[in-house]
């Protein structure tokens, strides 16, 4: 008994010798910002003079009647549900049709997978010329006249921002699910034909309840990155035109360094850390009950 | 034994690959000798840290800079971080104002008052000062210091197509009617009146400032101190709305594409004929005298509403040096180096298209705006814009309301809410 107690605290220590280089990183990476971002949200420092004054919760109180605070959210709201509905759909649906057995797999899952080596600042800027050079010339080729200069639009700027972020992030979200139907049991399968279960049955049956965890990472990893999403716009829409394609990190940043205003700036990215949270953990937990073990 | 002794070695690899690395961070801002000591003297070999806020036109200059700097001080190297100054230069500032700045800063004249009264600037000696042209000290001296050393100018007004308007019979506009007139005549010959490239938001901001200048510095010299104050606001006064509908006039007569257009394909277009004028500034002559160097132009001041519009001068390259500096010496020397060396002035000068700031340096490049820019000159009519950009600053500010101005030109938002929207960034107006 005492020799156990003796090797369960040695191996104790040896875990905390083993976490402790994450700890450190962890918290001088994320938790010391995050507690200081917090002090300076309760202050109206501009980021340059010495003087902090505390302001106690006014910059949160003020932050629910900014309108461009609000309207930030509401385009990073459509852009984030815009963004997980669309790539878990397509990437599942090419993630089958690499499944199925066709030819040249590895082809396929090579080019849907280059876009997202690709920086996304270059992947904004790639999509600019896009739209305002090489789709128009279409348009001069077949003499249609088809809008393709999304990004200069309000009505449009979101469409055109979907279509290069999924044109991104397809393909790596593809191979969650790819490797997710490669693991499903193929006795699940031959024993649902058994009892009858057509194509479409084994699908919603097996094969979705089989990938509940590979769903899981894809919903949680597309929604807090779109949530995110700042890369992009620098180089395509500048969060423009006006402030029509303007996300939260987007506002926060202009307002806390051009602006000048980094405590209310910090605020601003306190916010969405806790939103962040909040969206990921509802998240997990709705779609953790939902695996099955095979 | 062997896995404990592992994953002893592996955590404390790892411990001090992080501790050395936050080291070396902390580092990467100082300036520092070769040698090891910060005190230099003439031959020891000293590292200048530089942070360039440099406008489009300014990218290469650095090597020029380096080049003549490795022939007449070789102990002098210039470690160089350069950015762009519209949407980095003030980030990269406010960092290095938490973790110690750079010795040398580049940027525009405003930034001198936006960051001297926060008391980080060194004062240049005014050997280096008193080589420049009287009008470089106005704006970057406060209280008797002169705290930038500017080094060249921008002109800004409307670029125009001489062979266009010779062709059209076309004279230079005095007054917003006559303008209208070949705005008018443009659309009756299906000619583009204006590029414009307003996906670049820096571009509407930019314009809207001039149109300010002529509109309404040019008859209250102190309108942003008294926008501050109260008295005045963008609702209340004429002048400035004036102003913000110039952009309305552009937006109406300018390429449908202009909100997924770039300045050097905007540039393109107007070079190849595609637009008979541009609003814009001396960045564009780059661009122009790149695509065709044959391209013939000229320049004249947007027309307001009391018919005497000035063309716009700015002072652009401005080098500012950090007050806790370690090197002054050596910060001497490149100063000395910048505004002695004529030759080097006029490599950067021809290279930027833009007009000198120093005494007796002339660039050798043919501008073909130039005989209009002599004549202004000529008649008084050349305005420095600092004016309006000290008094109501780039960032956050007019940076701001060109987003406003954007929407509201989509129909995204009234030009009432415009206006509301820049009063309530009173409080951003002013670098104090």
């Amino acid at each position: 008994m005492k020799r156990k107690n003796l090797m369960e605290k040695k191996m104790f220590r040896q875990y905390l010798l083993l976490v402790l280089p994450g700890f450190v990183i962890f918290t001088i990476g994320l938790i010391i910002p995050l507690v200081m971002a917090f002090r300076y949200s309760l202050t109206d420092w501009d980021g340059m003079s010495a003087e902090k004054i505390f302001v106690g919760l006014e910059n949160y109180i003020n932050l629910f009647q900014d309108k461009e605070f609000l309207d930030a959210w509401w385009f990073t709201i459509r852009f984030t549900i815009g963004n997980t509905v669309i790539q878990n759909i397509a990437a599942l649906l090419f993630a089958l049709a690499l499944d199925s057995g066709i030819k040249a797999q590895k082809f396929y899952r090579t080019i849907l997978f280059i876009p997202c080596l690709v920086s996304a600042v270059i992947v904004g800027f790639v999509w600019l010329k896009m739209f305002s050079n090489v789709l128009p010339e279409v348009n001069e080729v077949f003499g249609t006249s088809i809008n393709f200069l999304l990004f200069g639009e309000k009505r449009t700027v979101l469409t055109g921002l979907l279509i290069a972020n999924n044109w991104q992030w397809i393909g790596y979200w593809m191979l969650i699910y790819l490797a997710g139907l490669q693991s499903v049991p193929s006795d699940l399968y031959e024993a649902a034909k058994v009892d009858g279960a057509g194509p479409i049955k084994r699908f919603f049956n097996v094969t979705i309840p089989m990938l509940a965890p590979s769903i899981t990472i894809c919903v949680v990893g597309i929604t807090t990155g779109s949530l995110k999403v700042y890369d992009l716009l620098v180089s395509s829409t500048k969060g423009g035109p006006g402030r029509a394609s303007t996300s939260v990190i987007y506002q926060t940043y202009t307002t806390a360094i051009n602006g000048r205003q980094y405590g209310y700036g910090s605020a601003m990215s306190v916010t969405l850390v806790v939103v962040l949270l909040l969206v990921a953990l509802i998240q997990v937990r709705g779609l953790k009950k939902k695996e099955v073990q095979a | 034994m062997l896995k404990k002794l592992l994953s002893v070695v592996l955590a404390t690899a790892m411990t001090v690959m992080l501790l050395a690395g936050c080291g070396g961070s902390s580092n990467s801002g100082d300036s520092s000798d070769s040698s090891g000591n910060s005190g230099s003297s003439e031959s020891e070999a000293v590292t200048l840290t530089v942070l360039a806020g440099q406008s489009t036109t300014d990218a290469g200059i650095e090597d020029m800079i380096d080049e003549a700097l490795a022939e007449k001080y070789p102990e002098i190297t210039l470690e160089w971080e350069c950015v762009d100054w519209g949407n980095d230069f003030q980030p990269k500032m406010q960092q290095y104002m938490q973790s110690g700045l750079p010795d040398i800063m580049i940027g525009k004249a405003q930034d001198v008052a936006t960051y001297a009264p926060q008391g980080i600037l060194g004062e240049i000696d005014s050997e280096y000062v008193d080589r420049g042209l009287d009008a470089a000290k106005e704006n970057v001296t406060i209280d008797g210091a002169t705290y930038g050393l500017v080094y060249n100018a921008l002109y800004q007004g409307v670029y125009y197509n001489k062979t266009m308007f010779e062709e059209n019979g076309w004279d230079i506009p005095e007054t917003i009617e006559d303008l209208q007139a070949i705005i008018d005549d443009c659309n009756s010959k299906e000619i583009t009146p204006f590029a414009s490239h307003m996906v670049d938001t820096w571009s509407i901001g930019n314009v809207t400032m001039q149109f300010a200048m002529n509109d309404v510095f040019n008859t209250n010299e102190t309108w942003g101190d008294e926008f501050r104050a109260g008295t005045t606001s963008f609702s209340d006064s004429e002048e400035m709305q004036t102003a913000y509908n110039y952009n309305e006039l552009i937006y109406d007569n300018t390429f449908a594409e202009t909100f997924s257009l770039e300045q050097t394909e905007c540039d393109a277009k107007m070079v190849m004929g595609e637009a008979a004028m541009k609003v814009s500034g001396s960045w564009s002559i780059q661009n122009f005298l790149d695509i065709d160097e044959e391209f013939d132009f000229g320049i004249f001041p947007f027309p307001n509403q009391t018919s005497d519009a000035k063309l716009i001068f700015e002072p652009n390259i401005t080098i500012m040096t950090s007050k806790e500096t370690e090197h002054q010496d050596a910060i001497n020397k490149v100063l000395d180096l910048l505004t002695s060396d004529e030759e080097l002035a006029v490599e950067i000068l021809d290279y930027t298209k833009t007009a000198s700031m120093l005494e007796g340096v002339t660039p050798t490049f043919t501008n073909p705006s130039q005989e209009d820019i002599d004549k202004y000159a000529a008649e008084d009519r050349i305005v420095d814009v600092t004016l309006g950009n000290n008094q109501l600053v780039w960032g956050g500010f007019q940076e701001e309301n060109a987003k406003d101005i954007a929407a509201w030109l989509q129909g995204d938002m009234t030009f009432e809410d415009c206006l509301k929207a820049s009063d309530g960034r009173v409080d951003a107006s002013s670098a104090e």
